[in-house]
């Protein structure tokens, strides 16, 4: 029996991360708590993230497989792909912009994901944590470090998201 | 008639709060559907953007209710290219979604009907 290849891992999670975007846009447009929302737009984050990774760089698999935190990362490879930059050819300053806003929102989402940093940031989309005397669930708690979301900037974001998600096929991040 | 807390005065909230964060929007269309007063029936935006990148097609987000905006929506932002292509019926608009049942806003007359 072959062993799997890092491109059929890739189209894997390309799979998974189309499929739990689709869930979070059902999960907002239903109106459920924004942990559920936002937990499955962090999952999708980091496969797309991790499909990425999988096919166009040589992160060795154990790495891929079991870190929480590839998401920024691959934004960051993301804008400066030959593809966006020609999308944004006539508005460069917006992609610059766009560069800054896209860092802060993706390291927030990666926070969502209970194994990132726990200690020093406890709030996640999946379990319940310590705020001073109160335990606090997420299903109690608005997010408000990501209604940045709702704005013009984060539906550009999203926009990013959907497009490598997509595109994943044809696009590359190196 | 039209109240804060109807869905066409929270829809209009929103298109003025669209203008007022984003000066890189010129357009917005409401879109209508058949069932637009179903319960859970989104607001639904197609907003012309300069800043946004081009996709050739249109991706619409959905955001759930929230205190300010109690009802949910599904936004689309397109580039003014994009939308002459929509306009020209070359580029399909999400399912359901029409653009001869949308009500046009501009930055101007939006601001004017306030």
């Amino acid at each position: 029996m072959s062993t799997p290849d890092r491109t059929a891992w890739a189209y894997g999670y390309a799979k998974q991360s189309r499929s739990d975007f689709a869930l979070y846009q059902r999960l907002e447009l239903s109106g459920e708590e924004r942990c559920h929302c936002l937990h499955f737009l962090q999952m999708a984050c980091e496969k797309i993230a991790k499909a990425y990774r999988f096919r166009d760089t040589a992160t060795s698999e154990e790495r891929l497989t079991t870190e929480h935190v590839a998401f920024s990362q691959f934004i960051d490879s993301f804008l400066a792909s030959g593809d966006m930059k020609r999308r944004y050819r006539d508005h460069l300053e917006q992609l610059l912009r766009m560069r800054q806003h896209a860092r802060l929102l993706a390291r927030e989402i990666e926070k969502l994901a209970p194994a990132v940093d726990r200690e020093g940031t406890p709030v996640n989309a999946e379990y319940p944590w310590q705020e001073g005397e109160q335990i606090v669930s997420p299903c109690e708690y608005g997010f408000p470090q990501l209604e940045l979301l709702k704005g013009p900037l984060g539906r550009s974001f999203l926009k990013l998201v959907k497009v490598a998600i997509d595109d994943f096929e044809h696009l590359r991040i190196h | 008639m039209k109240t804060e807390d109807d869905k066409d005065g929270v829809a209009d909230r929103l298109i003025d709060w669209h203008f007022r964060v984003e000066p890189e929007i010129t357009k917005i269309y409401r879109i209508f559907s058949p069932e637009e007063n179903a319960p859970g029936e989104p607001i639904k935006l197609l907003e012309v953007n300069l800043a946004t990148f081009c996709t050739g097609s249109v991706q619409a987000f959905a955001f759930g209710p929230a205190d300010d905006i109690p009802y949910p929506s599904v936004v689309a932002e397109v580039t003014p290219e994009e939308m002459d292509q929509i306009l020209a019926h070359k580029i399909a608009l999400p399912r359901g979604w029409s653009i001869e049942a949308a009500k046009e806003f501009t930055r101007r007359n939006h601001e004017g009907s306030r």
